[in-house]
Formats: structure tokens, C-alpha cells, sequence
């Protein structure tokens, strides 16, 4: 695993997805929504699997000797990194927004914990969907964003919506940190659990599928 | 000893199929894989590593079923396919400091005396690499971690005469290493150059599988006059063609015999044609 790791981020990483943790200073941006952040994340995971495919990378991959899943569980890792260090500069802006423009945000969910939490869910419900369709057929990296993308915005799309529609998250989960902390902190361990599920079983279903695939 | 055994391996397309395919490669020889294009022979292959999956059959590498074992089985063996096809644009230098992380016995040393014995520029990308070159390059990253047999896709595939003979004194000098080489191509003169055994597939089946010599002793060619003359022995010729001096064809040798007919010694190319031309009957 160590070596496929180091093949991930010597052969795999594009720039770009190093560049679009750096949009994580959104979180800056005064009204704005901010799950939007997050999107980034994903798309530079696209570009790599796309670079991926365009460097005959599984081809490569699967000639060393690996278990087609370690192949698989490797990206996911990857993935993984490039998420949670997009969640920890993500935080770091968030301190450094309530600081200088403090946490409120008219054009959406507030720079706060509950932000992160559902963010998690997002990035798990992304995983979930992206890797198992890549896996079925990596030439169509494409097409496997497309969904992912659309159901990841779909999802940014309820969430906002539910910040001017249900009470709770009007009155509790939007507003600035601490108030509500209990409850936010509710929120970050639900989607902590949620992102951690669904990856997994991105994991196990996108396994299954790569093992049936003619390389 | 045989270094590896496939047992009845099946893989069904919708327009093709794999049926029963079984050979095997001995130790310390080099097998030539033949067939016309599309008879099988890179599904064969990329089979034997589970790149495609079988829908049923056993590979067995030195003694060891491949499915249980992959990880150590891939350890002591090197597959190129038709030189480097992937990451065109990174220096070997970084292709082969990744590769060698899979590899616990990698041997840097090994590496560097092959970049210097086939004249790699570790600075260089595949890119700027002729396929020649690149083929080199697979074999160097093969060796490098001591593989006793490499599987070869092709391998002397859209080079020049040069380099493919380059390439085939390689195997020679390899094999006098010790490493075995099963290698597929539809280049006649490369097997009849270098090649130990002959494995023979047609439309995804094994039809011989022999040593070169007695493969070719195996068969007869016979020429006649006339399609009248040949029509006695129809039954008993392998691909019966016409051409402008006759008719040509192929028996077994045993049957040449029996019946006394005219035969010349066959040629790999002759026996190749004629068992296509029968098969397509």
C-alpha cells in the first residue's frame, strides 16, 4: 500500500488538485454559498483519475504486484487525503473569516461546525457514487463526474434551501459558533460517521467492480 | 519444471471466446506464441495476470495457483506489452523510482547496468523513446527486480528488421541467464529465430503446442500439378489452395509417408497458412 500511495502522489497528482485545495480561501468570501468550497475538492479528484486515464494509469497499476483491489483502495485514499486537507485549510479559513468578517453569511449555511459536518455527508455521498461508477469502466471518468457532480449539487442545493425552510436549521444550525454547540456538534459527528460509511463502502462496491473489469 | 500451466481457461465475448486453453511453458525455454491477428492471443495473455478475468481455467505459475498467490507470483515476473504505454511524459529516471518501491528485491545496480547495455538515457521520457526503446525499457524494469519469466505481448511488433533482431539477441543472451520467455507474435521469422517451443492458437483455441523442431517435423508440404490430381487425396490434405503452378497443400508427415506423395519439408509460414486456410473451412 505504501508503494501504490507514493505511486498516487509521484505519478497521479495533478496540479490542479493541489491548486484547487488553495480554493479553500473562499471560505473568505463574504456572502457566498459555501458548500461550494467543497466541489473543488471533487473536481481535482476528477483530474487526477482523468490524468489517470490519460497515463494508461491502471494499466500500470495493476502490472505491479498489487491485488486489483489494493489498486482501488489506494485511490480512495488518495481521495480521502486530498478531502480531509481540504477540511482542515477549510478550517483554518473559517477561523480566519470570523476573525476578519465574522461567521455569518447571508447567501447561505454560516462558516461554522454544522457547515463541516454536512460538508462530510457531501464528500461521502460524493465518494459513494463517483468511484463505484468509475470503477465499473475508468475510460468513462467523464460521465462518472457528471453524476457525482450533479447529486453533489443537488445536495448543496437542499441543504441551503433547508437553512431558509426548516426552523432548525434557520434558528440552530445557521447561526454563528458557539450558540447551538451541542447540536453542531451532533451535526459534525453525524456527518464525520456518515463520510467515513459511505467511503467505505465506495470502497468495498468499487472493489467489486474493478475485479470484474477486463484491463 | 514448467514455470507456468494454464488448465481449460475460458473467457466468452459476445463474437469471441477462449475455449479450454491449456499449455504450458518450460522452464529455461523460450515459447513462441503464433497466431493470425485476432486469433486470442493478447486475451490469452492479459488472462494469465487476471487483466482480463477468466470465466473459467487455472494458471499456475512456478507451481503456484496465480489467483491465491498473485502478489508473490508478480514478484517473479515481468509482462510487457508492446513497450511503455504509460505515462508518456515522466523521465524513466521517476517510472523507474516508483516501480521500484512494488519491489523488494529490486536491484538498483541491475537497473543501471541495463539502461547502460541498452542504451537508456534515464533523462529521457518514453515520449522520445523509439518503440524499440521502450520495449527495452519494460524489459530493463522486468529484470531489474530478477524476473525468471517474462511474458511478452508482441513485443517485436511495428519495429524494424534491426531492432527486432536486436531484440530477439537479447532473449538469446536472457535466456542463457536463465530467465524464461513466453512471447506472442505473427512474425514467423522471430520464432524461427529464437523460439524454443511453439504454442499454436487459432480462433481462440490451442491447436499444437510442441517443440519447434518436431512441430515442423510434423507437417509435410505437397504440391500438384492440377485440383484434378489433389481431388484423390482431399480428405487426407490440410488447406488445399490453388495458385497458378497447381495446387498446394499440407499433410502430416505419417500420411506423406503412407501414401508416398511428393513432400518437401514445411516451413512455420506454410504450415501456418495452410492450418488457417483448414480452420476457415
Amino acid at each position: 500500500m505504501k508503494a501504490l500511495l507514493y505511486k498516487e502522489f509521484r505519478l497521479v497528482t495533478h496540479p490542479t488538485t493541489v491548486l484547487f485545495l488553495l480554493l479553500s480561501a473562499m471560505l473568505l468570501i463574504p456572502n457566498y454559498p459555501l458548500y461550494v468550497t467543497f466541489f473543488y475538492c471533487t473536481l481535482g479528484i476528477f483530474f487526477a483519475c482523468l490524468g489517470g486515464r490519460e497515463n494508461g494509469d491502471v494499466f500500470y497499476t495493476v502490472l505491479q504486484p498489487i491485488q486489483k483491489c489494493d489498486a482501488v483502495r489506494a485511490r480512495i485514499l488518495f481521495a480521502v487525503v486530498f478531502e480531509s486537507a481540504q477540511l482542515i485549510l477549510a478550517a483554518l479559513f473559517s477561523l480566519l473569516r470570523i476573525r476578519l468578517l465574522g461567521a455569518q453569511n447571508a447567501a447561505g449555511m454560516d462558516a461554522n461546525l454544522a457547515l463541516f459536518g454536512f460538508s462530510l455527508l457531501l464528500l461521502g455521498v460524493f465518494n459513494v457514487t463517483f468511484f463505484p461508477l468509475y470503477y465499473r469502466n475508468p475510460a468513462k471518468v467523464g460521465k462518472s463526474f457528471a453524476v457525482a457532480a450533479a447529486i453533489l449539487f443537488l445536495g448543496i442545493l437542499i441543504l441551503e434551501s433547508l437553512c431558509f425552510i426548516l426552523p432548525i436549521f434557520k434558528e440552530k444550525l445557521d447561526t454563528p459558533d458557539p450558540q447551538f454547540f451541542p447540536e453542531k456538534c451532533f451535526v459534525l459527528l453525524f456527518g464525520a460517521i456518515f463520510y467515513v460509511g459511505l467511503t467505505f463502502a465506495a470502497d468495498k462496491i468499487a472493489e467489486r467492480r474493478f475485479a470484474q473489469l477486463d484491463v | 519444471m514448467a514455470v507456468l500451466e494454464i488448465e481449460n481457461l475460458c473467457k466468452r465475448y459476445e463474437n469471441f471466446a477462449l475455449q479450454n486453453v491449456t499449455f504450458r511453458v518450460a522452464e529455461g525455454r523460450i515459447a513462441g506464441f503464433i497466431g493470425r491477428n485476432g486469433a486470442g492471443k493478447t486475451t490469452v495473455l492479459k488472462s494469465l495476470l487476471h487483466f482480463v478475468t477468466p470465466n473459467s481455467g487455472s494458471v499456475r505459475f512456478f507451481g503456484q495457483d496465480f489467483s491465491a498467490h498473485e502478489q508473490a507470483i508478480k514478484q517473479k515476473i515481468g509482462f510487457v506489452s508492446g513497450g511503455v504505454r504509460f505515462y508518456p511524459k515522466k523521465k524513466l529516471r521517476v517510472l523507474a523510482d516508483v516501480t521500484r518501491r512494488f519491489y523488494p528485491n529490486w536491484d538498483e545496480t541491475a537497473f543501471k547496468r541495463y539502461l547502460q547495455r541498452f542504451s537508456l538515457d534515464p533523462e529521457k521520457t518514453p515520449d522520445m523513446l523509439s518503440e524499440g526503446m521502450k520495449v527495452k525499457f519494460s524489459l530493463a524494469l522486468a529484470l531489474s527486480h530478477h524476473a525468471e519469466l517474462l511474458i511478452l505481448d508482441e513485443p517485436t511488433s511495428g519495429l524494424d528488421p534491426v531492432s527486432r533482431a536486436e531484440l530477439l539477441d537479447e532473449f538469446l543472451k536472457l535466456q542463457k541467464e536463465g530467465v524464461s520467455i513466453l512471447f506472442s507474435t505473427h512474425i514467423i521469422l522471430d520464432l524461427e529465430k529464437c523460439a524454443d517451443d511453439i504454442v499454436y492458437i487459432s480462433n481462440g483455441r490451442i491447436l499444437a503446442e510442441a517443440p519447434m523442431q518436431s512441430f515442423l517435423e510434423s507437417y509435410r508440404a505437397v504440391s500438384f500439378d492440377s485440383a484434378e490430381k489433389a481431388e484423390a487425396y482431399k480428405d487426407r490434405l490440410i488447406g488445399l489452395s490453388e495458385d497458378k503452378r497447381g495446387c498446394t497443400a499440407l499433410v502430416r508427415t505419417a500420411v506423406a509417408e503412407s501414401l508416398a506423395l511428393p513432400a518437401a519439408p514445411a516451413d512455420l509460414e506454410q504450415i501456418m497458412v495452410h492450418l488457417e486456410r483448414q480452420a476457415s473451412i
